[in-house]
């Protein structure tokens, strides 16, 4: 696994647990036992989940020694979507010029013929 | 539990284009072809930047370059497969852990191809439309957390 930021996103991303915790995130910040509440896995299990997303920048702990809340962050989500739809646009214009290329191509050779 | 990375995501773009299977597998691996159309909109691919051995194990290296803020993006792959006019495959290790690409060329028998483009390794969750929905609804609650601040 590479170590770049969008490889760290995609992988934490990539357990359905972490996501579900985003989303709950995302509706407003929590502590690790409000996290945890819905799952039917231990705290620590949890807190593995919470540091993985941390490490991968997606969630953020406040410094209230004893409840360290935990907040969404939304920046690295924002990149890997952005990725996506970047290369979906890339491929799709690609092959709309390579289109554009392939008519020219028949073009010439027909002025070819012609002459 | 399972903590590894889960199945990878595919991502399938599929064309027809006006031209038989050895044209268009010719266009899209001839650094003199690529240079015309490998550069989206806005965005040119100079000859010189592109480095094609067309062969298993070979580098497929283009540098596509904005047209307004001459900012580079560099792509480096490695084919896997190449074997005109069929298919080639390639997969560039920087990008999100190392993504493949492979294109198939179908020969529709009638003076044209189809191309299937197929990329894995890209995560599952944010290729399906549902998936897209989801994140959006989280943004949605995200911004709405934002503003109880």
């Amino acid at each position: 696994m590479a170590n770049d930021p969008l490889s760290q996103t995609f992988a934490a991303l990539a357990d359905p647990t972490r996501r579900a915790i985003l989303v709950r995130l995302a509706q407003g910040q929590a502590t690790v036992n409000e996290v945890a509440e819905p799952f039917d896995m231990s705290l620590q299990a949890v807190s593995k989940h919470l540091k993985a997303l941390e490490a991968a920048g997606l969630i953020s702990r406040g410094q209230d020694a004893q409840y360290r809340p935990c907040h969404f962050e939304p920046a690295p989500l924002e990149a890997a979507t952005n990725w996506i739809t970047t290369n979906q646009r890339v491929w799709t214009e690609r092959y709309d010029q390579l289109e554009q290329h392939l008519k020219r191509m028949r073009h010439d050779q027909k002025k070819e013929k012609e002459s | 539990m399972n903590d590894a990375p889960t199945e990878l995501g595919e991502l399938t773009i599929t064309r027809i284009f006006e031209a038989r299977p050895e044209v268009v597998f010719e266009c899209m691996t001839t650094p003199a072809h690529l240079t015309h159309f490998w550069g989206p909109v806005g965005m040119s691919t100079p000859l010189e930047g592109i480095m094609i051995e067309p062969r298993p194990g070979g580098r497929f290296e283009t540098v596509m370059v904005h047209d307004e803020t001459g900012e580079k993006y560099p792509m480096r792959g490695v084919f896997m497969e190449f074997d005109p006019p069929r298919t080639f495959s390639f997969t560039e290790a920087d990008v999100a852990g190392g993504m493949t690409t492979t294109i198939v060329f179908n020969d529709l028998g009638d003076g044209r191809t189809e191309t299937v483009t197929h990329q894995t390794n890209v995560p599952p969750m944010l290729m399906s439309p549902e998936a897209q929905a989801g994140l959006e609804t989280s943004f949605v609650k995200f911004d709405a957390y934002l503003a109880t601040l």
